[in-house]
């Protein structure tokens, strides 16, 4: 049985495709790097393959406070914009260490987000940046946070005949990404932590943390937000911030590492995040008991 | 089944049918019968299989070959002859950093779009290495090809310390 | 120099085995067992012959079939039809037009299977040192080695202390970029194959042994490899391409893709070392090691690689009572094979971490204690041979000004760790060549090819270059099969330059010699060889002063033959037998060649999370006498980053199913650019080797104390042994006692 292949250039003729053939008979591929991989591994057998590249959705749109990014755009793009690491230095820190340059000459994060692997390292920025997609249909758009957008490992809220049309992120924001693998490149991650924090030339706002390599997906960690509440933390604050995170998440063993590790390292991963984004900051808008940057 | 049709080292080529799940990278190797480009995982993690599309490095294991129909594809093939390509032959040559040469045609298309992004901007060690660390190599412990790639960015003055040293001593000396 | 194949490697434009392709081809695949063990109930291929585009498929029936008189009851068949032994194993290959048809073929053959209980885990099932009587008779110990000499049980009666420690190591893949591939042919009684491989004569005459076929009627072609590191040495793929060759009366091409090489790899397979040793007056009085070797679905005989192994355990010290006893198991993983050192760099790390965690128990800095045992030439060794020339005591010296010199302005969590490795190399096996010198240049013919290290495509030319007095680019190598060329022993063993290029040497010098018997006696240092000079691309040979052109001194026949061609041949000493009244059970092998590696590893842990990464490395190596500075530093290079990877990041993990659980690169990790440290190498000369021009190899004995130098480096650091390797965050991190509960292990 043989699979076509589809690359429309336009929104309506992609519709109509997938109304006439849905998921999981369709696969909708935009840069394909990693769908491509579980194509070959068998894990599922589409008739029809959809290619989204042909479509005007690979553009980088800055507005006041905010960043719209194309879900075909690849990640090599935003990661060399001038201004992200400005805007968004938690996701510039995420993109640089995303599988290599070709593969980021490919990958999209419209990509990534719809495949929803838990061990992606740009789904943390992306809910630490409360980032939200726009998702398009033939019926119009619709909106939701990243957070809601992901409904667990690989599973998301997409409906069939729907696709991620754009990324909004807000900002600029002040933040940091870290992770722990095993080797440094080329290498998925244990643990990630992002985390962000508003104003990053003034005072300073809520802290938003996310982990990655947690059970069921990457989400936020809320009530360690709770704990964290200032922002320039005390020695003492960070402490029982990195103590509520370890509660809050649930952790699971498998070949990379085990649960007792990983809730070691999500620990260590926040302190040092926190730190970073602080360093990052400047000394000279310190407040008041703040921790040494 | 239409026909394929994209554009390979500056050549118009024309196929009667690709399938849908075909790769680029075995389109390229075995229909249009340009073997330079090497097999290696073939789940992206190992940088073998790097030609251009567009001028950009790919991963050409993990891109459709439907999917860039109408492009501009280079391989090594095209880009060895040309002025770039032979200053990263001469540098890897002088270098040591070919050994068993089944990952070298991946390095020099990733080194050669590199260079070509960066339009003489000089990059550091640590920049160097991260922009390559796609590119897996068995045989030379990498520090031949970083010897090459230092001198092909012009950053060796901001590089100062010796990756590697190398020097004979006599017994007893 | 600069390699002869570098730029057109840099232009894609050399041929490997994954490139063949030729007219009229079939496209083979297998099918494999999906269990470690099982007994194979029935097996029906006509659903694979059904398939469109297959046209044969190939069982043990059929081997059985095309060659009678092959013998049955081999401990390892061919295709599998009665019991599987390991997850992979093939028991049906297929051939067919296309890849993809024959690997549907493969499919789609049915086999009724009947699953048995799996031995995986050796140390599950042996936690402690096995009983001798327990192990006497059991089927799984397909190799057992007891040697001692003097008293051991005395000898710690008699001690201050005696330390006992017990260091696992782990199943090590080859990962050459290229995963194994071939192209048969077989015509009549000509039964060609073009294949990856280190070891053409090697392979032609596994292949005899497998087919039962004369070697005279195999021939066997090599190509460029994709790096070789020990896994090319059998014929693995290549039977299967003949027989269905020879089935289908057409060519037949295997290519096993990147993940199937990982299942298809004979490789290191994990081990249990007990290390104990006994110290009295500050002097180690004896040692002891007890190995436990997973040998995996193997062949029988695997005594050898213990017998091979267990004197490595001992180090290059000066020991006066040692007992070694080591069992090879037979378990349902994939077979045992060598890789890079065989077993070497996992005997270092035990046998380099025990000495310096011994040092550090006495109180005493592990350089010096070293210094204090290390073999001196003319020393006896263990085993009783005379100690050659050997640089270990000379590196240590440099070594330890070294870690003087950096000791003071070592940053806070830095290490700094010292380990040696020494190594035999394959110098008793031994190779031939012809050298043919022309008007124009000279012509080396051989039998071997470039696998990547350099020895074949430049090596022997700069071997050639020195004994003839002619620059290199008067020189070439022709690559012949084995079917024309001369014989040697592969591309392994540290063996190649030092022993082929010694058979080029002795052709090169017989040329000389005999040009020199034509001429009038010339005036230099050996009155009997022609001296020689190339210019503007012609030989001239000096001839009472005058140059003139070789064209000239040759016979008319040898013109026309291309030039004044000469046989050179090369077979080491083989190694000294071992007192056999200390070998109780199985064999023990001497050393023959014995090349010393001092390193020192400097490194940071990260105090949270355990991770290790490699800040600075110096390497001190034995050299003898240094052929070519790039090639040789080439090998060091890229030993010592093979060697992180063991050390700190390659794990073959196979489950309880007895099937690999990481087969690829995301899971299965090799070092990449960014981890690679600066490094600093020091090649010694003057300790002279018996290869060619006092040279020793240098292939493999850069990788063996690599593991052990990293491992003593983060004891260093952080005060804690990690007896395991690869020396993963998260195994440092217990060691450190980040994780509670169980804490770290005490002492360094």
């Amino acid at each position: 049985m043989s699979v076509t292949f589809h690359r429309p250039t336009r929104l309506e003729e992609l519709f109509q495709l997938l109304q006439e053939s849905p998921p999981p008979e369709t696969s909708v591929i935009a840069g394909g790097t990693d769908l491509l991989g579980a194509l070959d591994q068998g894990r599922f057998r589409p008739r029809h393959l959809v290619s989204l590249t042909g479509l005007p959705l690979g553009y980088l749109r800055p507005s006041e406070g905010e960043l719209r990014i194309g879900s075909t755009l690849p990640l090599r793009e935003i990661e060399r914009w001038p201004e992200i690491g400005r805007w968004a230095p938690h996701l510039l820190d995420a993109l640089k260490d995303v599988g290599s340059v070709a593969l980021r000459h490919r990958a999209t994060l419209g990509g990534n987000l719809v495949r929803a692997s838990p061990a992606s390292d740009l789904l943390p920025p992306l809910i630490a940046g409360e980032a939200r997609v726009t998702l398009l249909s033939s019926n119009g758009r619709r909106e939701l946070s990243v957070e809601d957008f992901l409904k667990g490992s690989w599973e998301t809220a997409l409906h069939p005949g729907e696709i991620v049309e754009e990324i909004r992120l807000p900002g600029p924001r002040a933040g940091a990404f870290l992770w722990q693998r095993v080797k440094p490149a080329n290498d998925i991650s244990q643990v990630a932590v992002a985390v962000t924090r508003q104003d990053p030339g003034g005072p300073g706002g809520p802290w938003r943390l996310a982990a990655g390599g947690v059970e069921p997906c990457p989400r936020r960690l809320y009530r360690t937000e709770e704990v964290l509440s200032e922002p320039w933390p005390s020695p003492r604050t960070l402490e029982e911030a990195v103590q509520r995170a370890r509660e809050e998440v649930v952790f699971r063993t498998d070949r990379r590492a085990t649960e007792e590790y990983r809730r070691h390292l999500l620990g260590v991963l926040l302190e040092r995040a926190v730190r970073r984004t602080l360093e990052r900051a400047g000394p000279g808008t310190r407040g008041e008991g703040g921790i040494r940057a | 089944m239409t026909p394929w049709r994209a554009r390979l080292n500056g050549r118009d080529v024309e196929l009667a049918d690709v399938p849908a799940e075909e790769r680029l990278l075995d389109t390229v190797r075995w229909r249009l019968e340009a073997r330079g480009t090497k097999e290696g995982c073939r789940t992206g993690d190992c940088g073998a299989c790097t030609m251009w599309v567009g001028g950009r490095s790919v991963l050409s294991c993990l891109v459709l070959s439907r999917d860039v129909e109408g492009e501009e594809i280079t391989t090594i093939e095209g880009f060895a002859p040309t002025e770039l390509g032979q200053r990263i032959q001469e540098a890897f040559e002088e270098a040591g950093a070919v050994q068993c040469g089944y990952c070298t045609p991946g390095f020099v298309m990733a080194l050669g779009s590199l260079l070509k992004e960066q339009a003489g901007k000089p990059l550091s060690d640590e920049e160097i290495c991260r922009e390559l660390s796609g590119n897996l190599c068995r045989c030379t412990g990498y520090f031949g090809l970083l010897r090459a790639a230092r001198r092909l960015f012009g950053g060796e003055a901001s590089s100062p310390s010796d990756l590697s040293t190398f020097s004979v001593a006599e017994r007893g000396g | 120099m600069r390699r002869p194949d570098a730029r057109a490697k840099a232009q894609g434009a050399l041929v490997y085995a994954a490139d063949l392709q030729v007219r009229g081809m079939l496209w083979g695949a297998f099918r494999t067992s999906p269990h470690a063990h099982a007994a194979i109930r029935s097996m029906d291929v006509q659903p694979a012959l059904e398939v469109p585009g297959v046209v044969a498929v190939l069982t043990a029936r059929d081997v059985r079939e095309m060659i009678p008189s092959r013998p049955e009851g081999e401990a390892l068949p061919l295709l599998a039809d009665q019991e599987v032994t390991y997850a992979g194993q093939p028991v049906a290959a297929v051939a067919a037009e296309d890849p993809a048809a024959a690997r549907a073929g493969a499919e789609a053959i049915r086999v009724q299977w009947e699953p048995r209980p799996a031995f995986v885990e050796i140390e599950r099932e042996f936690p402690e040192w096995p009983d001798s009587e327990r192990m006497r008779g059991d089927p799984r110990v397909v190799g057992h080695v007891r040697a001692c000499r003097g008293d051991f049980e005395k000898a710690c009666r008699e001690a201050d202390v005696v330390h006992s420690e017990v260091y696992r190591t782990s199943l090590v893949a080859h990962v050459a970029l290229e995963p194994h591939g071939c192209l048969a042919n077989v015509r009549g009684d000509d039964w060609y194959v073009r294949t990856t491989t280190q070891t053409p004569f090697g392979v032609r005459d596994d292949l005899a042994d497998k087919l039962h076929l004369p070697a005279s009627q195999i021939r066997v072609e090599g190509t460029w490899v994709g790096g070789g590191f020990g896994g090319r040495n059998e014929a693995i793929l290549e039977p299967y391409a003949l027989l269905l060759s020879r089935k289908t009366g057409r060519p037949v091409r295997i290519q096993l893709s990147f993940r199937e090489e990982f299942l298809w790899d004979r490789t290191t397979l994990p081990a249990v070392f007990r290390m104990d040793s006994a110290v009295r007056g500050g002097q180690l009085t004896a040692r002891r090691t007890r190995l436990l070797l997973d040998t995996g679905g193997s062949l029988p005989g695997r005594d050898f690689a213990l017998g091979y192994s267990l004197g490595f355990t001992l180090g290059p010290y000066r020991v006066p009572v040692w007992e070694l006893e080591g069992y090879a198991l037979r378990t349902h993983r994939p077979p045992f094979g060598p890789h890079r050192a065989p077993l070497a760099p996992q005997c270092a790390f035990a046998s380099e971490s025990h000495i310096d965690s011994l040092a550090r128990r006495l109180g005493e800095d592990p350089t010096e204690f070293r210094l204090r045992h290390v073999w001196r030439e003319g020393d006896e060794t263990p085993f009783g041979q005379r100690v050659p020339p050997f640089a270990a005591e000379e590196g240590l010296r440099r070594a330890r000004d070294y870690i003087r010199s950096r000791r003071p302005n070592l940053p806070p969590g830095h290490g700094l760790g010292i380990a040696i490795g020494f190594w035999s190399t394959g110098t008793s096996m031994g190779g031939e060549a012809r050298v043919r010198l022309g008007p124009e240049g000279a012509r080396i013919i051989q039998g071997e090819r470039e696998i990547g290290n350099g020895t074949v495509v430049a090596g022997l030319l700069r071997v050639a270059s020195e004994a003839l007095g002619l620059p290199v680019e008067a020189l070439r190598v022709d690559y012949l099969d084995t079917s024309q060329a001369p014989f040697d022993s592969g591309v392994f063993g540290s063996r190649t330059a030092a022993t082929l290029g010694y058979a080029v040497r002795k052709a090169c010098d017989a040329i000389r010699e005999e040009l020199g018997r034509r001429l009038s006696p010339p005036s230099g240092p050996h009155p009997l060889a022609a001296r020689l000079r190339w210019d503007s691309g012609r030989v001239l040979v000096e001839d009472g002063g005058d140059w003139i052109p070789l064209a000239k001194v040759l016979r008319p026949e040898e013109i026309a033959a291309g030039g004044l061609e000469r046989w050179g041949k090369h077979y080491g000493r083989p190694s000294e037998e071992i007192d056999p009244s200390w070998v109780l059970e199985g064999s023990l092998s001497g050393y023959s060649d014995v090349v010393a590696s001092v390193h020192v590893a400097e490194v940071s842990v990260d105090p949270q999370t355990g991770a290790v990464r490699p800040r600075h490395y110096l390497a001190i190596q034995d050299a003898g006498r240094v052929l070519d500075p790039d090639l040789y530093r080439g090998q060091v290079e890229g030993g010592v980053v093979m060697g992180l990877g063991t050390a700190l990041t390659e794990e073959g993990l196979i489950g309880e199913d007895g099937r690999w659980q990481n087969p690829g690169l995301l899971d299965y990790r090799i070092p990449t650019m960014g981890e690679v440290p600066p490094i600093e190498i020091v090649a010694l000369q003057g300790h002279t080797g018996s290869g060619v021009f006092g040279s020793k190899g240098i292939g493999e004995p850069p990788i063996i104390p690599v593991p052990a130098a990293i491992a003593n480096a983060v004891a260093d650091a952080t005060g804690q042994r990690v007896r395991e390797i690869p020396l993963t965050p998260e195994r440092v991190a217990r060691a450190l006692g980040l994780l509670g509960r169980d804490g770290g292990e005490a002492r360094p």
